[in-house]
């Protein structure tokens, strides 16, 4: 008995030394981070509510509520060959959900990260995702149906310096809001750059900076656009503009 | 230490083994049984979420029926849960405030108990006090105002009762009764009263034609310009017909009653309450979190004029500064009726809902 018991140990212990010696790269286990901020300043559930934000246009504003979707999560190897790891993610930072994309296996090697804000035209199809419905992701018929990019809510000081309200929410841009109307889309592709997975690199982060959906190149002034956004097509055409420089990849994080 | 581990491997076997609750009948299993889902929500809705630690059984649910009807669970044997979770009123209460054994009324309207196992945030109660259903279903019994009473005194009351050991040994495998298998049996019961019978959802099933009225009024509900009602209150894609999340929709200018805000201590999150399911309006009036409202009428006229800017206003409340979306008369007759289309008249005679005794 005791000698089958060190046969079987010593078996063990040659299967796992045996294992690194093979010619298939190492894998390492990956996880993404989505991470924000506002002007360099980092914003989550804890803090984002405090009216202490200032935008491009001077607007002083707060957020109650951040949540976006994100699809086509790939990563293209040296060879052009593409990974696709996760479909779609619902990031809610009031909620704490959403924000990591954990437990992806990638062999050791260079890549390039990419992702999409919100749905393309063919995934943006109303009702299949029954998780966003739960979530009261989904976009009216009228205004184009499928489903948000984005809710962005909260507070800002008006011209007045009193206190109101806006609702920055994308979606696909709609014409003619209504039966007849047309949609075009207007999702964002994330080209994020070139990541080394390694044992020593295994947590990325993907850094949305929020003061980007104010500033560039549209200069946002709540004032005027503060809500009812959704059937506005181009407010929507402003927001995809701006959003092509709010995700960008944080080096700064190790694993 | 090679001599220990047939020892040491002895002791793991023995304290896994052990790894049951106490006292249960080894070998025993009741029966499992599934929620009954309604059609259009297995279109679109995720199956509903079921704690791995109490699955729904045929037992289990049973018991939790009787405790559900259970007048011993209050402390002078008068009230029941469904003394105020009544099942011809949308399992809520008419009163705009239900009434404890006491006969001290409570501050807020009885929540409906519909079509919770799609709450998948787990934040029960208009205030998000209880993190599980689990929680939520002990404390009603321990309110002051509600049942006054204690759990050792309502689980001594039932061990007095031969039946109950027996059902309670049917459900777990063990004649034990506790606070929490009490709680596990109830919550497996209220998990299963599900309301997916509506005309809308037989419209949706293209089994029902709605009225001119009622498609206009499911217009103004979605027009983000008008009734902009989806955000909050679900759609045609989310049946629920509630986000199962807190908002501040604009019903006061200062609190009296600080919702969420009072249980979290943030500031931000005063007046915040949770939004209820649209469902079986017709049954479940009166409304808002303080039944302040006795008319559907009343709800509309609020949304549509009455709505005041407090700190922490929702940002959906986006024509505050008008105070509300200004409908015309003929979208509020519009709205209400396609409101009204989304009640289910089968939830009040559906037989396994009513009190077994």
């Amino acid at each position: 008995m005791f000698k089958n018991t060190i046969f079987l140990l010593l078996l063990l212990v040659s299967f796992v030394g045996c294992n690194t010696t093979n010619d298939d790269p190492q894998k390492a286990l990956v996880s993404i981070n989505f991470s924000h901020s506002f002007n360099q300043q980092a914003i989550n559930s804890n803090n984002f509510n405090a009216l202490q934000y200032i935008n491009a246009f001077g607007t002083t504003l707060s957020s109650s509520k951040i949540r976006y979707l994100i699809s086509e999560i790939s990563f293209t190897n040296q060879q052009g060959i593409k990974t696709l790891v996760k479909d779609y993610q619902l990031v809610d930072v009031g909620e704490d959900t959403g924000l990591f994309i954990d437990d992806i296996l990638l062999p050791e090697g260079t890549y390039l990260l990419s992702m999409r804000f919100g749905f393309t035209e063919t995934t943006n199809t109303s009702n299949v995702y029954p998780d966003l419905n739960a979530a009261s992701w989904n976009v009216p018929e009228m205004l184009g149906g499928g489903y948000h990019y984005m809710q962005m809510e909260g507070r800002f000081l008006d011209l007045n310096n009193e206190e109101f309200i806006y609702a920055y929410h994308t979606i696909s841009a709609v014409q003619n809001p209504g039966p007849e109307n047309t949609r075009e889309d207007t999702s964002i592709v994330l080209n994020l750059g070139e990541i080394t997975i390694s044992q020593d690199q295994t947590q990325i982060n993907v850094s949305m900076d929020i003061d980007q959906w104010f500033e560039n190149p549209n200069l946002w002034d709540l004032n005027s656009l503060n809500g009812m956004l959704m059937g506005n097509y181009t407010a929507q055409k402003m927001m995809q503009e701006n959003g092509q420089t709010v995700f960008s990849l944080d080096t700064s994080m190790g694993n | 230490m090679l001599r220990n581990l047939p020892f040491i491997l002895f002791f793991i076997f023995f304290t896994l083994s052990c790894d049951t609750d106490e006292g249960q009948n080894q070998g025993y299993e009741p029966t499992p049984v599934n929620i009954a889902v309604p059609a259009i929500f297995s279109q679109l809705l995720p199956a509903p979420e079921i704690p791995a630690n109490n699955p729904l059984t045929e037992e289990g649910v049973a018991l939790g029926r009787d405790l559900f009807f259970e007048k011993k669970l209050s402390a002078d044997n008068t009230l029941s849960c469904a003394g105020c979770h009544k099942p011809n009123e949308g399992f809520s209460d008419q009163r705009r405030y239900s009434v404890g054994i006491d006969g001290i009324p409570g501050f807020r309207n009885s929540m409906p108990l519909i079509n919770i196992a799609w709450n998948t945030k787990n934040k029960f109660n208009w205030d998000g006090s209880a993190n599980s259903l689990q929680e939520q279903v002990l404390e009603p019994v321990v309110n002051e105002i509600e049942m006054h009473n204690t759990w050792p005194n309502v689980v001594a009351t039932l061990e007095n009762d031969a039946a109950y050991l027996t059902k309670f040994e049917q459900a777990f495998g063990s004649p034990t009764i506790s606070k929490e298998l009490a709680a596990k049996a109830l919550s497996q019961f209220i998990r299963t009263l599900v309301s997916g019978n509506s005309k809308f959802d037989n419209y949706l099933l293209n089994q029902a034609t709605l009225t001119p009225l009622e498609q206009q009024g499911l217009a103004v509900f979605l027009d983000e310009n008008r009734g902009d009602c989806f955000h909050c209150h679900g759609s045609p894609s989310n049946p629920l017909w509630t986000d199962n999340d807190f908002h501040n929709n604009g019903l006061d200018e200062n609190f009296t009653d600080l919702g969420l805000g009072d249980i979290t201590g943030d500031p931000a999150q005063f007046g915040l309450f949770k939004s209820p399911s649209l469902r079986n309006l017709a049954f479940t009036a009166p409304y808002m979190h303080d039944g302040r409202f006795q008319t559907l009428d009343q709800v509309i006229d609020h949304y549509s004029e009455g709505l005041v800017f407090s700190s922490t206003i929702d940002p959906l409340m986006k024509t505050v500064a008008q105070g509300g979306v200004q409908l015309t008369l003929q979208d509020k007759a519009a709205l209400k009726a396609f409101l009204l289309s989304l009640s289910d008249p089968s939830l009040a005679n559906n037989p396994v809902y009513q009190n077994p005794n």
